[in-house]
C-alpha cells in the first residue's frame, strides 16, 4: 500500500512486502499537525514572544516614565483617560503614573526572557545528567544522579527557590570577583529547581529507545558509543522531551511570576508583571480593577499557551490518547 | 503490605537526611559568609565574632550540622535573629502552622470533592458537552496563576460584591468558627482550584485509559450491569494512579501556599518564610524549609499507604 | 437431528475508522448445533472475533452491524435491547477471552468477579454464591478452593487464572460456550489440560461450544465441525476429518502444511503461506486471498468467489475448487 507520506526507506520496506516502520519522530509531526489544540497554543506562544521580542517598537512609551494625572484625578487612571501632557493610557496607568500597557509589553519580553533561559539552561543540565545516567545505567554513577535528583524533587519547586534566593539575596549577587545579575541569578535558580525533572525524563526515555532494535543492530554494525547516542537515540528521545519542555515553560513562567509577586524577582523600577500584581493589591478597593486585570491577563494567555501547545504535543505523540472506544 | 510500608519509611529517611543537609548548608551558599549578611551594615568585627561564636559557626562544617541536627530533632530551630530577636523558631512556626494547614486542607477537601466528580462525569460523557466544559475548566484553572485568581477572587467578592470576608484576613477558630471559616473560602478556592485542574485531569484520562480495558470487556460479556461496571471496575481502578498524583501535587499545594497567604494577609507559615527572606532570617528560613520538606515527606507516606490499600498487587506482592 | 442453537445469516460488521471503514465480518452465514463444537480458524484480522462479538452485541465504536439476522433458540439477537442482552450474556451465551491476566479486574479477589455474575443472574442468597463459586472452582480443578476464592488475580498463574475465567463462564450453565483463543498465551502442557476441561465440561453441561483459534492442530481434538475465515470472509466449511483429508480452499491447504507433521522427514524449508493479510480497508479486487495463492489465475484476479456448497455439509469460496488436485 504506497501512500504519498512515506519515506524512501519506507517505500523500500514496502516493496519489500514489509509494513514500513514509521519512526517516533515521524509518527509525532503527522499527528502533530492534525492536532488543533497544539496549533491554537502553538499561536499565543507565538504572539506573545513576538509582543516580548518587538516590545520596544510596540510600546506606546517609555514603560518607566511617569506621567501625571490631570487635576482633580489621581494616578491610577483607567484606561483610555489621559495625563496632564496629553499621553493617552490605553490600558490605563499605574500608582506611578506609568502606562500599564508599555509596562505589560516590558513585563512580557522579561518573562520570557526569563523562562527561556531557565528552561535552557535547566535543560542543558538535566538533559546531559539523564543522558548520562541512562546510559551508565546500573553504575554508581547513575545511582549517584537519581538520588541526587529524587533529593531535590523531594522539595516543592517554589519552596526551594524561595530558599535559594533567601540564601542568595535579592539584588546582584556577588560570588568573589564575579557579579551576578539579579536577572541571571534567578534564572539560575529556576533552572536548578527544574532540572531534576529533565534529567529524570530524559533517563527515562534514554533507556528506552536503548532498548529499541535499531540500537542493538547499531552495535552490531559496529558503531561506536557515542555515536550512538547521539544520531539514533537522541533524535527518538527528543519528542517526549519537547513535550515536557513545553510544559516545563509553563511552569516556569508560574514560578516565576509568582516570585515577582512576592518581591523576589526582579526588582522596581523595571516592569515585571508579577511586580504589577502586587502593587494592584493596594488599589483593588478603589476600583482599579484594571491595575491588576491586565498583568495577570498576560501572564494567564502565555500559561495557557504552553499547556496547549504541550498538551497537544503530547497527544500527538500517544495517538492512543486521541482516539478512545466509547462506551 | 508492612513489608512495602517498612520500605518506604526506610527509604524516607536517608532522603530526609540528605535533605536536611542541603537546608544546613543553605545559609552557607550566601556569599560574606552568614554573619555579615544577618548583621548588614552594621560590620563592627566585635559584634560579628561574637555572633559566630553564638552561632556555633567557628567550629568545622560537619560538626556544625551535627548540632543544627541534633537540636532539630529535639524540635530546636534555632533562634531568630531578625524577626523576633530571641524568640524561638519552633514557637513562630507552631503559631503559625495551623493556618496554613486549615487553608492547605480545605482546599484539598474542596478541591477533591469536584475533581473526582467532575472527572468521571467527564469520561463517562467523553466528547459530550459536560466533558468539553470541564475540560475547558481544568486547563483555565491549571493556567491562571493562583495569586491572579485570589486577586479577582477579591475585587468580585470584596469590591463589588462589598462581603467582609472577601479582603481577606483572619479570624482564629476559638474565636469564631463561621467566622474562621468563611474567611477560609477564597483562599481555599485561589489555592484548590489548580490542584483541582490537575487531580480533574487525572482522572479523566485514568478513567478512559481503564474503560479501554480487556476486563471491563470481561465484566461486560458476562452481563455485569453498567452501574456497577463503572463502581467496581472503571473507578476503582481508575483512582490508583489518581491518589499517586494527588501526592505528587502536595508540594504544589505547600508552595502555593505560600502565595495564598500573601494575597489574602493570612498569619501562616508561607507568610513568614517571605518576612524571613526579606529580613535575611536564615534560622527562621532553615526551620521553615524544614518543616515543610517532613510534612511533604509524611504526606507522601499516607499517599504509599493509601496507594496500598487501593492496589491488591502492593499489598500482596508478587504471588505465584 | 439436533435443532439449531446459533444460526447467523448474512452478517455484515464494519468498523468506520478514521482511516477507512473495514468490513470486518463481509456477509457471512454459519450455524451450530445443540452439543456441537464449531471451529472457527483464522489469522489475526480474519474477522472471527469480530464474528463471536457480534453475537454478543459487544460491537461498540467505531463499529457497527450493518446487516443480518443473529438466531439463537430461534430469537433474533440484533432485535433485542441493551437490557435484554445484558441477561444474556454470561448466562445463556458466555465468552472467554485469551490473554488472563489483563481480563480479570487486578483489584477484585477472583471469588468477587465470579460471585458477581452469579448476583447478577440468579437469585441466590451471599452464602449460596459462595459455596457456589467455591463448587465452581473445583470443577474447573483449582486446587485449595475455598483459599483461592479469595486470592487476586495477580495470585494465579497463567493457566489458573484460564481456568477462572471458564468458571466464571460456565457459572450458569449457558446453553453456548464461546471461547476466543483461549490457550494462545499458554504452555502446550497448560493448552492440552485446558482442552480437556473444556472437553469434560462440554459434556457435563450439554453445551454448544465455538472455539476461535488460529491454530488448526488444537480444532483436530475438540471439534466436529470447522469454518476458515480469511479476511473477512467465511472461506471452507467442512466436517473435521473431511477438512483434514480433503482441504478444497488453497488457504486451508496452506494452513495445514504449515503445521509440521512428525512424521514427514525434515527435509528443505519451514513451509508458510507467503505475503501477508491483506489491509482489510484496501481488498484486493477479485478473491481476497489471490495474491498469495500459487493457484490463482486470470479469473481469480478479476472475480469475487463466493461461498458455494460443494457437498452437503462441505462449502469453499474459490473459483478453481474443482480443478486443483492434491
Amino acid at each position: 500500500m504506497i501512500d504519498a507520506a512515506m519515506n524512501k526507506d519506507q517505500l523500500e520496506e514496502t516493496k519489500l512486502g514489509m509494513r514500513p516502520h514509521r519512526g517516533l519522530l515521524e509518527e509525532f509531526w503527522h499527528n502533530f499537525k492534525r492536532n488543533k489544540l497544539s496549533l491554537v497554543g502553538g499561536v499565543i506562544v507565538v504572539l506573545f514572544f513576538i509582543l516580548g521580542f518587538l516590545a520596544p517598537l510596540l510600546t506606546p512609551c517609555n514603560p518607566v516614565k511617569q506621567f501625571d494625572a490631570l487635576r482633580g484625578e489621581h494616578n491610577p487612571l483607567p484606561p483610555l483617560s489621559r495625563s496632564k501632557e496629553g499621553h493617552l493610557f490605553l490600558l490605563g496607568s499605574d500608582k506611578f503614573g506609568r502606562d500599564i500597557l508599555a509596562r505589560a509589553l516590558y513585563g512580557t519580553r522579561t518573562l520570557l526572557e526569563l523562562a527561556v533561559g531557565a528552561i535552557a539552561i535547566a535543560f542543558v543540565l538535566g538533559v546531559f545528567m539523564g543522558a548520562v545516567a541512562g546510559y551508565t545505567k546500573g553504575s554508581w554513577l547513575d545511582e549517584l544522579i537519581m538520588r541526587a535528583v529524587d533529593i531535590m524533587l523531594s522539595f516543592p519547586t517554589l519552596v526551594l527557590a524561595i530558599a535559594l534566593l533567601g540564601a542568595f539575596g535579592i539584588g546582584k549577587t556577588h560570588i568573589g570577583p564575579i557579579v551576578l545579575s539579579n536577572m541571571v541569578k534567578i534564572m539560575v535558580v529556576i533552572a536548578i529547581t527544574y532540572s531534576p525533572r529533565f534529567a529524570r525524563l530524559m533517563r527515562g526515555v534514554v533507556l528506552q529507545e536503548m532498548t529499541e532494535d535499531y540500537v542493538a543492530a547499531s552495535k552490531v554494525a559496529g558503531a561506536s558509543g557515542g555515536r550512538i547516542i547521539t544520531r539514533e537515540v537522541f533524535v527518538n528521545t527528543m519528542p517526549p522531551i519537547m513535550v515536557q519542555a513545553s510544559l516545563m515553560m509553563a511552569t516556569t513562567v508560574l514560578t516565576s511570576s509568582s516570585l515577582s509577586f512576592l518581591g523576589l524577582g526582579l526588582q522596581p523600577p523595571r516592569p515585571s508583571l508579577g511586580i504589577m500584581l502586587n502593587e494592584a493589591r493596594d488599589f483593588l478597593f478603589l476600583g482599579a480593577w484594571w491595575y491588576a486585570i491586565v498583568p495577570g491577563v498576560f501572564i494567564s494567555l502565555v500559561i495557557l499557551g504552553f499547556n496547549l501547545l504541550g498538551d497537544g504535543l503530547r497527544d500527538s505523540l500517544d495517538p492512543r490518547q486521541a482516539r478512545r472506544v466509547q462506551r | 503490605m508492612g513489608t512495602y510500608i517498612l520500605k518506604r519509611l526506610l527509604l524516607a529517611v536517608p532522603t530526609l537526611v540528605v535533605a536536611s543537609m542541603v537546608i544546613f548548608l543553605l545559609i552557607h551558599i550566601a556569599p560574606g559568609g552568614p554573619v555579615r549578611v544577618m548583621l548588614g551594615p552594621m560590620q563592627d568585627e566585635v559584634l560579628v565574632a561574637k555572633l559566630r561564636h553564638q552561632l556555633g559557626l567557628d567550629l568545622p562544617l560537619y560538626q556544625q550540622y551535627l548540632r543544627w541536627a541534633g537540636k532539630a530533632l529535639h524540635g530546636d530551630l534555632g533562634i531568630s535573629v531578625t524577626i523576633q530577636r530571641g524568640a524561638s523558631v519552633m514557637s513562630l512556626i507552631v503559631q503559625r502552622l495551623s493556618v496554613t494547614l486549615e487553608v492547605a486542607f480545605l482546599s484539598i477537601v474542596v478541591a477533591l470533592l469536584i475533581a473526582v466528580s467532575t472527572g468521571i462525569l467527564s469520561a463517562l460523557r467523553q466528547n459530550r458537552l459536560p466533558d468539553h466544559i470541564a475540560r475547558v475548566i481544568a486547563l483555565l484553572g491549571v493556567s491562571i496563576p493562583n495569586f491572579f485568581l485570589g486577586i479577582m477572587l477579591i475585587l468580585l467578592f470584596g469590591v463589588y460584591f462589598l462581603k467582609p470576608w472577601g479582603a481577606g484576613g483572619f479570624v482564629p477558630l476559638r474565636e469564631s468558627i463561621g467566622g474562621n471559616l468563611i474567611r477560609m473560602l477564597l483562599p481555599a478556592i485561589a489555592l484548590g482550584t489548580a490542584y483541582s485542574a490537575i487531580v480533574m485531569r487525572m482522572m479523566r484520562s485514568a478513567m478512559l485509559d481503564v474503560m479501554g480495558q480487556d476486563y471491563v470487556r470481561t465484566a461486560r460479556a458476562m452481563g455485569i450491569g453498567w452501574a456497577s461496571i463503572v463502581r467496581k471496575d472503571i473507578i476503582k481502578n481508575a483512582l490508583i494512579p489518581v491518589v499517586t498524583v494527588m501526592g505528587n501535587a502536595i508540594g504544589y499545594l505547600l508552595g502555593g501556599s505560600i502565595v495564598t497567604e500573601t494575597v489574602f494577609r493570612l498569619p501562616g507559615v508561607g507568610n513568614l518564610i517571605i518576612t524571613g527572606v526579606f529580613r535575611r532570617d536564615f534560622p527562621v528560613i532553615q526551620g521553615i524549609v524544614l518543616t515543610i520538606v517532613v510534612v511533604r515527606i509524611v504526606v507522601n507516606l499516607i499517599v504509599d499507604l493509601l496507594y496500598s490499600y487501593l492496589d491488591p498487587r502492593i499489598r500482596y506482592g508478587r504471588g505465584e | 437431528m439436533s435443532a439449531m442453537l446459533l444460526q447467523i445469516n448474512d452478517l455484515i460488521t464494519r468498523f468506520y475508522t478514521e482511516d477507512g471503514v473495514v468490513n470486518a465480518v463481509d456477509d457471512n452465514s454459519l450455524y451450530l448445533n445443540e452439543r456441537e463444537t464449531l471451529g472457527i480458524v483464522g489469522e489475526s484480522g480474519s474477522g472471527k472475533t469480530v464474528t463471536a462479538l457480534s453475537v454478543m452485541g459487544l460491537i461498540e465504536n467505531p463499529g457497527r452491524i450493518e446487516h443480518g439476522k443473529i438466531l439463537f433458540k430461534g430469537q433474533d439477537l440484533l432485535g433485542k435491547s441493551e437490557k435484554q442482552m445484558q441477561e444474556i450474556r454470561g448466562k445463556d451465551i458466555a465468552m472467554v477471552f485469551q490473554d488472563s491476566l489483563s481480563s480479570l479486574n487486578p483489584t477484585l479477589t477472583v471469588g468477587e468477579q465470579i460471585g458477581r455474575v452469579l448476583r447478577f443472574h440468579t437469585k441466590l442468597s451471599s452464602k449460596r454464591i459462595r459455596h457456589r463459586v467455591v463448587e465452581l472452582l473445583k470443577q474447573v480443578g483449582i486446587p485449595e478452593p475455598e483459599k483461592r476464592a479469595t486470592n487476586y488475580p495477580h495470585e494465579f498463574s497463567g493457566g489458573m487464572r484460564q481456568r477462572a475465567l471458564i468458571a466464571m463462564a460456565i457459572s450458569c450453565n449457558p446453553a453456548l460456550l464461546i471461547l476466543d483463543e483461549p490457550t494462545t498465551a499458554l504452555d502446550v502442557t497448560i493448552e492440552a489440560q485446558i482442552f480437556e476441561l473444556v472437553n469434560r465440561l462440554k459434556k457435563e453441561f450439554g453445551m454448544g461450544t465455538i472455539l476461535i483459534t488460529h491454530d488448526l492442530a488444537v480444532v483436530a481434538n475438540s471439534c466436529n465441525r470447522v469454518i476458515i475465515m480469511y479476511a473477512g470472509r467465511i472461506v471452507e466449511e467442512a466436517l473435521v476429518d473431511s477438512l483434514y483429508e480433503r482441504p478444497l480452499h488453497p488457504y486451508t491447504r496452506g494452513l495445514l502444511n504449515s503445521i509440521l507433521r512428525l512424521e514427514e522427514e525434515t527435509q528443505g524449508t519451514l513451509f508458510s503461506i507467503p505475503g501477508e493479510v491483506p489491509d482489510l480497508i484496501d481488498l484486493p479486487d477479485g478473491c481476497n486471498f489471490s495474491p498469495r495463492c500459487r493457484y490463482a489465475n486470470e479469473r481469480c484476479w478479476q472475480l469475487d468467489p463466493q461461498l458455494e456448497e460443494i457437498a452437503p455439509g462441505r462449502r469453499a469460496a474459490c473459483l478453481r475448487v474443482n480443478d486443483i488436485d492434491e
